[in-house]
C-alpha cells in the first residue's frame, strides 16, 4: 500500500518534470511510433512474398506483433535499467538509494520510470484490433482478463531477465555489451517459434523465454490450441522469472563495493 | 547510550594487478594476480549519544568505506556494528530511518525538480507526517535560510546553496544520527559558517548526534571536542581534539625575521628549543615547556641579533595532522 501511494507520487512528480518538456515528449512518441510503423511495413513487404510463415498468415503475424507491443510498452515504462551499471554503480548513485528506507530495486523502477512508453500499448491494441477485425475473431468477456494476465506475465519475463543481466554490475565493474545484445535477441520472440530452428526455439522457451512475450499467449487468442499449453504457462514464467531476478538483486546488493570518491 | 558500537570491524577489498606488455595482458585473462587490500582494518569505535565525532584521515585512509559500512550501504567483512541498536545491513530499510546521511560530492536532490518538491517526495519516503514535516522542518528552513530556494530547481543553485539544501534534505525525518561525508567541500567561508552554526544548533536543541569526515580540519575544531584519526585502515588517534594538541606538538613556534643573514652558532642554545630555518634571515624556534621560556628566548635573541620582526605562531590542528601523518608520530 506504502509502495503504490509512493508510485503515485513519482508518477505525478515525474508528468509534472515531464510536461515542462513537451516537445521533448513528443519527438520521443513520434519515434517510438515510426519504430513500430518500420516494424509492421517489414512484416507486410514478408507476406507480399509468401502467403504463410510456418503455417501463420499475415494477419495472425500481425496480431501477434500486437499483442507484443502491450507488454513490451509496459516493461519500457517501468524497467529502464538498461544501463544501470553505468548510471548507479559506476558513478556511485547507488549509494544514495541504499540510504533510504524503501527496496532498492523499486526506487531504481520509480526514478526512471518513462510513462510516454505507455503510448506503445495503444498502438498494439490498434494493431490487435486491425488484425482481429481481418481474422474475424470473437471473444469472451474473460478473454479480457486472460489478457490481463498474459500482458502482464510477459512484461514480468522482459522485467526478469533485463533486471538479471543489470545485477551482473554487482560482480564485475566493466562495461559489458549483454543488454543491447538482449534487446535484439528479444525481437525474436514476436515471430512464430516454429519458424526457428531447434535449439533457438528451445533458448526462446526456457532460457531468455522471449517467446511467452508474443507469440506463445497470442496463439491463445488466435485460437492456435495446439500452442494453449505454453500460453497458459506464460505467467508461471513471469512469475518465476522476476523471482529469480529479486533473488540475483538482493544477493548482489550484499556484494556491492561502491564507487570510490 | 552508546549510538554507535563497533567491533574489530574490517573491509577487504580485493583487487588485482595487471602483468605489463601483451604477453602479459594474455596471461591476465586466465590468472589474475589477485591482492587483498584492507580498507578498513579491525577498528573498534563508540560514539555516545549527542557527541559530534570528527572523523579525519588521509584520502584512502578508509574514512568513506567505514561511513559506509555504518550507514549499511557496503556490508563488512568481518566484525560487529551496532548502530542505533540495529545491524545496518542486515536490517537496512528500518535502520535507514534513523539516519540522516549527506554527501558532499553526491546530490541527494532530484536534479530537474524544486526543491519543495524533493523535500515532499522525501517526506513520502520517509513517512512524516504533515505535522511532523511542518514543525521540524519549519524551523530548518528558517536557520538555513533556504526559504527563498524552495521553488527554484537544484539545478539552478549555486554549491552553497545546494549545500545548505542537502543538508536539509537529510534531516526531513528528523533523525537522530547525521553521518556527514565532507559536507563543505568547494564552500566559501559564509556558507561554511552558516553550516556550523546551524549543526551545533541541531545538536544542541535535539541531541543529535553527528559524525563528520572533512578535509577542511577548522570545521573540525569548530564543532568537534573529539576526534579520530584514521592512517591506512587503523585508528591512530581517539581521543579528545586539545589533548591531540597538547600531545603532538608542545608549546609554541616563534618566527625571527633578521635584518641580516644569521648563522646558528649566534642563536642561544636552550635545552628545550629547536631551531629550524626557513630562509636565509629567518629562523623557527619550537619552544617545549612554559610559557615564559617565549619571552626569555625573545629576549636572549633580541640582545645578540638586530631583528625586523618577530611572530609568535599557534600551531594549527592542520599541522599537527599533517606532521603525524608525516613522521608517523606514535600515539596513545
Amino acid at each position: 500500500m506504502f509502495y503504490l501511494s509512493l508510485f503515485f507520487q513519482y508518477a505525478s512528480q515525474y508528468l509534472k518534470t515531464r510536461l515542462t518538456y513537451r516537445v521533448d515528449m513528443v519527438i520521443e512518441i513520434l519515434s517510438d511510433l515510426l519504430s513500430q510503423g518500420v516494424n509492421l511495413i517489414f512484416i507486410l513487404i514478408v507476406f507480399r512474398h509468401t502467403a504463410f510463415l510456418g503455417g501463420w498468415n499475415r494477419d495472425e503475424i500481425i496480431f501477434i506483433y500486437g499483442f507484443f507491443l502491450v507488454p513490451y510498452a509496459i516493461f519500457s515504462s517501468f524497467f529502464n535499467i538498461w544501463d544501470f551499471n553505468e548510471r548507479y554503480i559506476v558513478k556511485g548513485e547507488m549509494d544514495r538509494i541504499l540510504t533510504r528506507p524503501v527496496h532498492s530495486l523499486f526506487q531504481i523502477i520509480l526514478e526512471r520510470i518513462e510513462l510516454e512508453s505507455l503510448f506503445g500499448a495503444i498502438t498494439g491494441l490498434l494493431v490487435m484490433g486491425y488484425a482481429m477485425a481481418n481474422l474475424e475473431l470473437t471473444f469472451v468477456w474473460y478473454d479480457i482478463l486472460i489478457f490481463i494476465l498474459m500482458v502482464i506475465g510477459g512484461a514480468l519475463i522482459y522485467a526478469g531477465i533485463f533486471i538479471s543481466i543489470a545485477t551482473i554490475g554487482f560482480w564485475s565493474d566493466s562495461r559489458t555489451d549483454i543488454m543491447p545484445m538482449m534487446y535484439n535477441i528479444s525481437n525474436y520472440g514476436r515471430y512464430p517459434i516454429n519458424i526457428y530452428n531447434k535449439v533457438i526455439q528451445f533458448v526462446l522457451t526456457w532460457i531468455l523465454p522471449f517467446a511467452f512475450v508474443g507469440v506463445y499467449p497470442a496463439s491463445y487468442f488466435l485460437n492456435r490450441e495446439e500452442w494453449y499449453g505454453y500460453a497458459f504457462f506464460t505467467p508461471v514464467m513471469g512469475l518465476l522469472f522476476f523471482g529469480i531476478a529479486i533473488l540475483l538483486w538482493n544477493a548482489g546488493v550484499k556484494r556491492y563495493r561502491g564507487a570510490g570518491n | 547510550m552508546n549510538v554507535i558500537e563497533v567491533q574489530n570491524l574490517r573491509k577487504e577489498f580485493n583487487s588485482y594487478t595487471s602483468r605489463p606488455g601483451l604477453a602479459g595482458a594474455f596471461r591476465d585473462l586466465f590468472t589474475r594476480n589477485y591482492k587483498i587490500h584492507a580498507a578498513v582494518d579491525n577498528i573498534s569505535l563508540t560514539v555516545k549519544q549527542g557527541e559530534m565525532v570528527g572523523y579525519i584521515g588521509e584520502n584512502g585512509a578508509g574514512k568513506s568505506t567505514t561511513i559506509k559500512m555504518l550507514t549499511g550501504i557496503l556490508t563488512p567483512t568481518s566484525g560487529s556494528i551496532m548502530v542505533n541498536g540495529m545491524n545496518p545491513h542486515k536490517q537496512r530499510e528500518e535502520f535507514v530511518r534513523t539516519i540522516g546521511v549527506v554527501f558532499g560530492q553526491r546530490s541527494q536532490l532530484w536534479w530537474d525538480i524544486a526543491v519543495q518538491e524533493s523535500f515532499r517526495l522525501l517526506k513520502k519516503v520517509y513517512r512524516v507526517s504533515d505535522e511532523d514535516y511542518n514543525h521540524h522542518m519549519g524551523h530548518v528552513i528558517e536557520t538555513l535560510e533556504i526559504g527563498p530556494l524552495l521553488d527554484k530547481p537544484v539545478r539552478k543553485l549555486s554549491l552553497g546553496q545546494r549545500m545548505r539544501c542537502e543538508l536539509a534534505a537529510a534531516l526531513v525525518h528528523n533523525p537522530p544520527l547525521l553521518f556527514l561525508d565532507e559536507p563543505t567541500i568547494g564552500l566559501d567561508v559564509l556558507v561554511k559558517l552558516k553550516i556550523r552554526k546551524f549543526l551545533q544548533e541541531i545538536n544542541e536543541q535535539y541531541k543529535t548526534t553527528i559524525l563528520l569526515t572533512t578535509h577542511d580540519l577548522t570545521d573540525i575544531e569548530a564543532l568537534c571536542e573529539r576526534v579520530v584519526l584514521l592512517d591506512e585502515g587503523k585508528i591512530i588517534y581517539d581521543g579528545r581534539l586539545d589533548q591531540l594538541q597538547e600531545h603532538a606538538v608542545e608549546g609554541k613556534q616563534i618566527e625571527f625575521e633578521f635584518l641580516s643573514e644569521v648563522s646558528r652558532s649566534s642563536l642561544p642554545r636552550v635545552e628545550n628549543i629547536q631551531w629550524e630555518q626557513k630562509d636565509a634571515t629567518t629562523w623557527l624556534g619550537y619552544i617545549n615547556g612554559d610559557e615564559q621560556m617565549v619571552s626569555r628566548l625573545i629576549s636572549d635573541v633580541v640582545q645578540k641579533n638586530p631583528i625586523k620582526n618577530v611572530r609568535i605562531n599557534e600551531v594549527s590542528t592542520e599541522e599537527i595532522v599533517r606532521k603525524i601523518y608525516e613522521e608517523g608520530m606514535a600515539l596513545t
